[in-house]
């Protein structure tokens, strides 16, 4: 068993470990002089590379459980990527895979450690064109996105209410037109979902739209008022609301911190 | 107010696995609600979920790479174009050699490009001296008067 250890030199907190040849009992000792050296230093986060491996012992497996362990101590984590089918079904008869997490990949075991660290936000961008039909499409998408990005339930759909809204505003108070999108940029990590909702402003709509935004008008909204609810809807589902609205168009900006009770997803 | 056609989307988002299954159901709903039939809209599905798991897999080398996904909806079917920034060279060659391939030869294409090329009217791969990949579908409605 050869096993290299490489530094990732854009996230100095993880490092991958490329083993090729065969994880038998004769290769406990390399794996954990291997182990060691990490142990030693400020690495938390380990990626064991098993794409070159033809065999895992049971033993080599429990050296592998022991220094996760140690990782898990410092906040990390060890995970398995580039793993192959007869290797995997070993792990799975072994129960393994309720344990170790395991990619296709090094980089997306790397992307998800930098998830997890709040590195970094992702981003998806959308334009479409501004019709109603597609909304429902559209704030599927973000609470599709905002569950498998971990975000719970209840987030889920506030989430897809706000998007709701605000796509629905964008199209119904926008510019009219056949050559008319609006775009959407989502910015989602660990902590927080952002949205930038674009469109182009109606001229003839402009001026009811500035009155609308005037913190004097929210408070007057009454009951029986129909405009400017959709507004204090997102105002109630999320943490930030900004708008700005020029003749070239409306820029809806909403953040939604992520609810989180006692270490779970809401 | 019907959706008129034709019309165009397009999605940016990161290489990562984790975001094929939301946007190929994003592609389908899209579709039905353009009066495609559910036949049609999830065999696009199908497509959609192909090629973006080849372009992460094999066209996403960096940390930082990203898909693009743009797609034309037309009265009789659609075209979409699926980029990715090119994975290395035995990728690269591996694409061009599926791509190339026959339906009815048999080898080892591990690509998944036989079930697009079946689902599909044509399937066009660009892939230009950057190794910037594009991979380009154009399906059209099996019966218009079915509307499928």
């Amino acid at each position: 068993m050869i096993v290299d250890i490489k530094e990732v030199a854009a996230t100095p907190e993880a490092v991958i470990l490329q083993f090729s040849g065969e994880l038998d009992f004769e290769s406990i000792k390399s794996l954990v002089d291997a182990f060691k050296k990490i142990d030693t230093s400020s690495r938390k986060y380990a990626i064991a590379e098993v794409g070159k491996i033809s065999m895992i012992s049971s033993a080599a497996l429990g050296e592998f459980m022991g220094f996760r362990k140690t990782l898990l101590e410092k906040d990390g984590d060890l995970v398995f990527a580039a793993m192959n089918m007869d290797i995997r079904a070993k792990f799975t008869s072994m129960g393994a895979t309720k344990i170790f997490r395991i990619f296709n990949d090094v980089r997306s075991a790397l992307n998800a450690f930098k998830w997890q660290q709040g590195l970094a936000p992702e981003v998806i961008n959308l334009t479409f064109p501004a019709n109603l039909h597609l909304v429902p499409p559209v704030r599927q998408l973000a609470s599709r996105i905002a569950k498998q990005k971990g975000y719970g339930n209840k987030d889920s759909f506030r989430i897809e209410t706000i998007i709701d809204e605000i796509c629905n505003n964008a199209i119904e108070h926008g510019k009219k037109g056949e050559d008319q999108n609006i775009s959407v940029k989502i910015d989602i990590d660990q902590k927080q979902i952002e949205f930038d909702v674009i469109n182009t402003s109606d001229p003839e709509k402009l001026e009811t739209l500035k009155a609308l935004l005037k913190p004097t008008h929210e408070q007057k909204i009454h009951s029986e008022e129909k405009r400017g609810r959709g507004l204090s809807l997102i105002k109630m589902l999320s943490d930030e609301l900004s708008v700005d609205c020029s003749e070239k168009g409306t820029v809806v900006h909403v953040k939604k911190v992520r609810e989180v009770k006692n270490g779970i997803s809401n | 107010m019907n959706i008129q056609l034709p019309y165009k989307f397009e999605l940016s988002f990161p290489g990562d696995i984790e975001y094929i299954p939301a946007i190929r159901k994003f592609v389908s709903e899209v579709l039905l609600v353009s009066q495609f039939s559910p036949k049609f809209a999830y065999r696009s599905e199908i497509i959609v979920d192909e090629i973006c798991n080849n372009a992460v897999n094999y066209g996403c080398k960096t940390e930082d790479a990203r898909i693009d996904l743009i797609c034309n909806v037309y009265e009789d079917g659609i075209d979409f174009t699926v980029k990715d920034p090119g994975g290395d060279h035995h990728h690269i060659e591996r694409l061009k050699n599926a791509v190339s391939i026959q339906s009815d030869e048999k080898s080892d294409k591990g690509l998944g490009l036989e079930i697009v090329r079946m689902l599909s009217e044509s399937l066009n791969v660009v892939i230009d001296e950057q190794n910037l990949t594009s991979v380009r579908i154009v399906r059209k409605r099996e019966d218009i008067s079915q509307n499928n």
